[in-house]
């Protein structure tokens, strides 16, 4: 991957939902590219479009018109790999426990049970969370299970980490947690990072702030990544 | 408007809705289709009854009272249609000159009938030889006397000079123990066995040979006025009892003393009204258990929803709907269901009778299938209210939606567990196993001639424990295997699991619970079919060998009495396409003592396969090891166990029996060596019979000729076999064969339609397997579509996704399967074991339908997998969606 080659690169993207009168147009035409080591808040109201496009961003779904490519990227699987992905809404397994969560990733590819736990521990170690290993997602606060979702996104030393409105669902110092949590993450694994979300304070903690208005992508110029509607 | 409004949003989100419906719809259905089938029994019961007797009563008029005054008075009686009077006369004995020997014959009894009684009561007389009418000797008279169709036979009279008559005809006289009763004996009083020589005289003659004698010896003539009765009675055998007999009583009373009343349709009612409470027995038994279950598999779907309900209901609260407006919610939720339920199950309840039992009608009338019908849709509206208001209300307030998630997690142990609830249920129900399995044990009491019956309800708590014990085992094991089991858990899932195998391992481990309830309903299901199918295939089994035993073989070819064949007439029906073999047996009179019984002669190297002699009919060792003995030493026999107890016999002691002899016609001693008790045995009568070695008896008594031949037509074609060989033999003997011999066999309850019932039941025994197999492991995956999304949002592959789920399947199905055969098992065993009395004779062991069982296994094994392959089809579809609605 060279410095200087997009992790994510849109052209023209558009996302339909529905067809006919009902259709709704969730994303329009969006053109934009993600550079390494980027910091992105992703900025609007509900229902702005901003989860719509993270989700093609993170290839979870496929855009109605246009191209999304990964020039960075080409060769590997987008998940589990260099891009991972934190929901807003609870997103832990319930069956499996805190280490066993944040290991499934690596699980997933194949390394080793042992290894993978290894790798685990280390994530969970990097933001503080040791003393929830054997934890069920249950019994976490939902602060704690959004900071193990971090470190299950942080698991697999990703290039991208794409957070669709993490703190959604927080008060605002648990936000301000998890949201240092997420800069943090991706600073010391070197990724790249996108935040959906309509919360200024926590924009307020990244550098680039894209805003999304009735699924139009409007970018500030000039960045260093480029996004046009 | 709430409600409608509520409604619409259920309709609008139709599956939970539907498959509740039609879970309650398929215990409904199961009530109804076996209410019905029991209703029906019940009538068929009385209408079998009413079948078997030849003379429904038998007024016996007092001494000194006017016969035609008695006449009158019954003749005159409501419900009875036709009378006849029947004279009976006393004699010293019966003699006859034949092939220049003399024969007599000790005491014995000669009737007189009118010239329309063979019309009026066509069951109780059956020609064997010659006319309908004239002088006629009964088979074993004409036995004894070697007497046939033109022999003069003398008739002795105390203190007359004896008279004599030309025979006309031989006759069998199939309900002797009911026409020589003696009317009037206690309720309870030991049976008097019919006398061993008759004769039938026309009444004319009866008059000119005894009405001297009851001039002379008044005692030694009385007569009876055989009644014939409306049969439009109740349904029910118990109900029908209490309307004869209570009627015959009346009748009595009428009489003044002038007549006692013979009650033969209320004892044979009597005797069909504990059938009857053994069907009652049977549909509790085996069908409740099913609508148990489906009861169970609607309450685990419905809380399958429970946690979207429990939304929807915190929703409403926070909207102000109030404890009572949700309550009202539910309940109208809980109408609609059951009676949508009711309906359905109905509907499907009258086409399952139709299929089964070729009726729309739920009943023995439409009234009985209305009522039977209400019942089941009660039923249904009550498990509704159950599965669905009941847990609404208690939700609404107990829990709080954030409660309401914990699907999964650290559950502590239940407190039954903790305290072994299931073992000692299991333990409860083998000791009232041990208490009903003990020797004398009755289910049904059923005193004789008492109006009042019952049923041992207590009985019923060996299987009801079993199960609840077998099913919270069955937990148990589950629930801990996957607590405790997950090292080698682990192990067992690393071929198919690859690394994932630690993870899924865990994940099983997490949900437990949820598996183990999947596991144990499905175990259940697969218990509730195997063991009815079990039993269903060892009573029909049973009733084969029943037929079997009565007709003797598949078909049997029964020579007149005295008639001999030669060993020649077997040789030629074995060339009569479609037999197989021919067993030849002879068929002889013994006296033990004063009593005379029925002396079998057989090979016994060969009559063990050819009569398909079970176990079951000898004691001291297998049917085999016991007609060896009587192969190995030559003047061996087999005794009944009365007769083994009344001589206190050993095996070896010698016995003394006399046998006819062939050349003097007289009975002569024969010395036997007591071998063994044999309690059945193929044609013999149930009390008293012995069997030893043909060619002993044939050297014994000089005649080696054969009376029976059984024809072994592999099963096949029997009916078709029998037809030939009579086309055969001609008039010269009888045949039976076995299909024939099935519908008129056994008791009331043999006659019950139990083909129709097995299918049913067998049907509703898959429905409820392929359900719990299929339908609770899909809604199960379908609640953890969400845990599906979040892995595949992290990039598990559709292979990955399937490692979980078919994991889960596995459990479930291995699981169920496993523990449902072993406690099917032992349930099969305890039900043959309490309902001992509607087999006839016992099973020696359980019959396995193995093609059931197998297509069983395959259908749940099936439904399960379809459910996880839908489970993980639905994997593929985009996350977005699921994991957005969080």
């Amino acid at each position: 991957m060279s410095p200087s080659e997009a992790l994510v690169r849109c052209e023209g993207v558009s996302r339909d939902f529905g067809t006919g009168h009902t259709v709704v147009h969730a994303v329009r035409e969006a053109t934009c590219q993600i550079l390494p080591g980027s910091r992105i808040a992703l900025v609007g109201s509900s229902g702005s479009g901003k989860s719509t496009l993270l989700h093609l961003l993170a290839g979870l779904d496929q855009p109605t018109t246009g191209t999304i490519t990964w020039p960075a990227l080409e060769g590997a699987p987008l998940r589990p790999g260099p891009i991972a992905v934190v929901f807003q809404a609870p997103s832990l397994l319930p069956p499996l426990d805190v280490i066993e969560n944040v290991a499934l990733p690596l699980v997933l590819q194949g390394v080793d049970d042992a290894k993978a736990r290894t790798a685990a521990r280390i994530a969970l170690d990097r933001l503080g969370l040791t003393d929830l290993v054997a934890k069920l997602p249950e019994e976490l606060s939902g602060g704690q299970a959004q900071r193990v979702a971090v470190a299950r996104a942080l698991v697999a030393t990703p290039a991208l980490i794409l957070a669709d409105e993490p703190t959604g669902q927080l008060d605002s110092e648990t936000a301000t947690e998890v949201t240092d949590a997420l800069l943090e993450s991706a600073r010391s694994v070197g990724a790249a990072l996108v935040i959906a979300t309509h919360d200024t304070a926590v924009a307020g903690h990244l550098d680039q702030h894209w805003m999304m208005t009735d699924g139009r992508l409007l970018v500030p110029e000039p960045a260093g990544d480029q996004c046009s509607a | 408007m709430l409600g409608v409004t509520w409604m619409r949003g259920l309709i609008r989100r139709p599956g939970r809705l539907a498959t509740v419906t039609l879970g309650i719809a398929l215990a409904v259905a199961m009530l109804a289709t076996l209410g019905g089938f029991l209703g029906r029994s019940k009538a068929t019961m009385t209408q079998r009854s009413i079948g078997i007797v030849a003379v429904d009563w038998q007024v016996e008029t007092a001494p000194g009272a006017d016969p035609t005054t008695v006449a009158n008075a019954v003749a005159g009686d409501a419900r009875v249609h036709a009378t006849e009077t029947v004279n009976f006369g006393a004699t010293t004995g019966f003699g006859a000159t034949t092939s220049g020997t003399v024969q007599s014959t000790g005491a014995g009894v000669v009737l007189g009938l009118p010239a329309s009684y063979r019309a009026t009561f066509p069951g109780e007389v059956r020609t064997l030889l010659g006319p309908t009418n004239g002088v006629l000797l009964a088979q074993q008279t004409a036995a004894n006397l070697h007497a046939g169709i033109g022999d003069t036979i003398t008739i002795g009279r105390t203190g007359l000079e004896p008279v004599t008559v030309r025979v006309d005809g031989v006759v069998d006289l199939p309900q002797a123990d009911s026409l020589f009763q003696k009317v009037g004996l206690p309720a309870g009083a030991q049976p008097q066995a019919p006398p061993d020589n008759v004769l039938l005289l026309p009444a004319s003659l009866w008059h000119r040979f005894f009405d001297p004698l009851a001039a002379s010896h008044p005692d030694q003539v009385h007569t009876q006025i055989h009644a014939r009765l409306d049969h439009r009675l109740p349904s029910d055998p118990a109900a029908a009892f209490t309307t004869v007999t209570g009627e015959a009583r009346n009748l009595e009373v009428r009489l003044a003393g002038a007549g006692t009343v013979g009650d033969n349709l209320g004892a044979a009612l009597d005797a069909a009204r504990g059938d009857a409470l053994y069907a009652q027995a049977l549909f509790l038994f085996l069908g409740l258990p099913g609508a148990v279950l489906a009861g169970l598999l609607t309450a685990t779907f419905a809380a399958s929803g429970a946690q979207r309900r429990r939304a929807d209901q915190a929703l409403l609260r926070t909207r102000g709907a109030t404890l009572r407006t949700i309550t009202a919610l539910a309940l109208l939720e809980t109408a609609i269901v059951g009676v949508a339920a009711g309906v359905i199950g109905i509907g499907a309840a009258m086409v399952a009778s139709r299929w089964a039992f070729q009726t729309w009608r739920l009943g023995a009338t439409t009234l009985q299938g209305v009522a039977w019908s209400a019942s089941a849709a009660l039923v249904g509206i009550a498990i509704a209210a159950l599965v669905i208001a009941r847990p609404a209300r208690r939700d609404a307030r107990a829990l709080t939606v954030a409660a309401s998630r914990r699907a999964v997690g650290r559950p502590s142990t239940p407190r039954w567990q903790r305290y072994g609830l299931d073992y000692l249920l299991l333990a409860a129900a083998a000791a009232v196993y041990w208490l009903t399995s003990r020797n004398g044990y009755q289910l049904v009491l059923a005193p004789e001639g008492v109006p009042a019956i019952s049923v041992s309800y207590w009985a019923f708590a060996g299987p009801a424990l079993l199960w609840l014990g077998a099913g919270l085992l069955c937990w148990r094991i589950v629930e801990t295997f996957l607590r405790r089991g997950r090292r080698p858990l682990r192990r067992m899932l690393r071929p198919t699991s690859g690394p994932l195998a630690g993870t899924v391992a865990a994940s099983l481990g997490r949900q437990r619970r949820l598996l183990a309830r999947s596991a144990t309903l499905a175990a259940l299901a697969v218990a509730f079919a195997a063991s009815t199918a079990t039993f269903n295939a060892t009573y029909k089994h049973q009733a084969g060998v029943d037929a079997v035993l009565t007709n003797g073989a598949d078909v049997t070819v029964t020579e007149p009495p005295g008639v001999h064949a030669g060993a020649t007439e077997a040789t030629r029906l074995a060339a009569i396409p479609g037999v197989r073999h021919v067993e030849a047996l002879q068929h002889r009179y013994a006296y033990v003592g004063a009593d005379l019984q029925d002396l079998y002669g057989v090979n016994p190297t060969t009559i063990v396969d050819a009569g398909k002699l079970q176990d079951a009919y000898v004691t001291g060792g297998t049917a085999h090891d016991v007609f060896s003995t009587l192969a190995k030493t030559t003047d061996a026999i087999l005794v009944s166990a009365e007769t083994a107890h009344d001589f206190q016999l050993h095996p070896g002691d010698k016995i003394t029996l006399r046998l006819q002899d062939a050349h003097t016609k007289t009975y002569k001693p024969v010395t036997f060596t007591y071998a063994g008790v044999a309690k059945e045995f193929p044609t013999a009568p149930r009390d008293s019979f012995l069997v030893a070695n043909a060619a002993y008896i044939a050297k014994a008594t000089g005649d080696a000729g054969i009376n029976t031949f059984l024809v072994d037509t592999s099963g096949h074609n029997t009916r078709t076999v029998a037809a030939r060989i009579r086309n055969d033999v001609g008039t010269t003997a009888t045949v039976t064969d076995l299909a024939s011999s099935q519908r008129i066999v056994g008791s009331s309850l043999t006659a019950v339609d139990l083909r129709g019932l097995t299918r049913v039941e067998l049907a509703f025994a898959f429905a409820l397997a392929a359900a719990a197999g299929g339908l609770a492991l899909w809604l199960g995956l379908e609640e953890r579509q969400r845990t599906n999304a979040i892995a595949t949002a992290l990039g598990a592959n559709r292979r990955q996704i399937g490692t979980f789920v078919h994991a889960e399947t596995a459990v479930v199905t291995v699981a169920g399967l496993a523990l449902g055969a072993a406690t099917g098992w032992v349930l099969t065993l305890v039900l043959v074991t309490v309902l001992t009395g509607v087999f006839d004779p016992p099973p020696a062991s359980l019959t396995i339908p193995w093609t059931y069982l197998a297509t069983l296994a395959a259908t749940l094994t099936l439904a399960a997998i379809a459910a996880a392959h839908a489970a993980v089809r639905s994997a593929r579809r985009s996350p977005i969606a699921t994991l957005r609605t969080g």
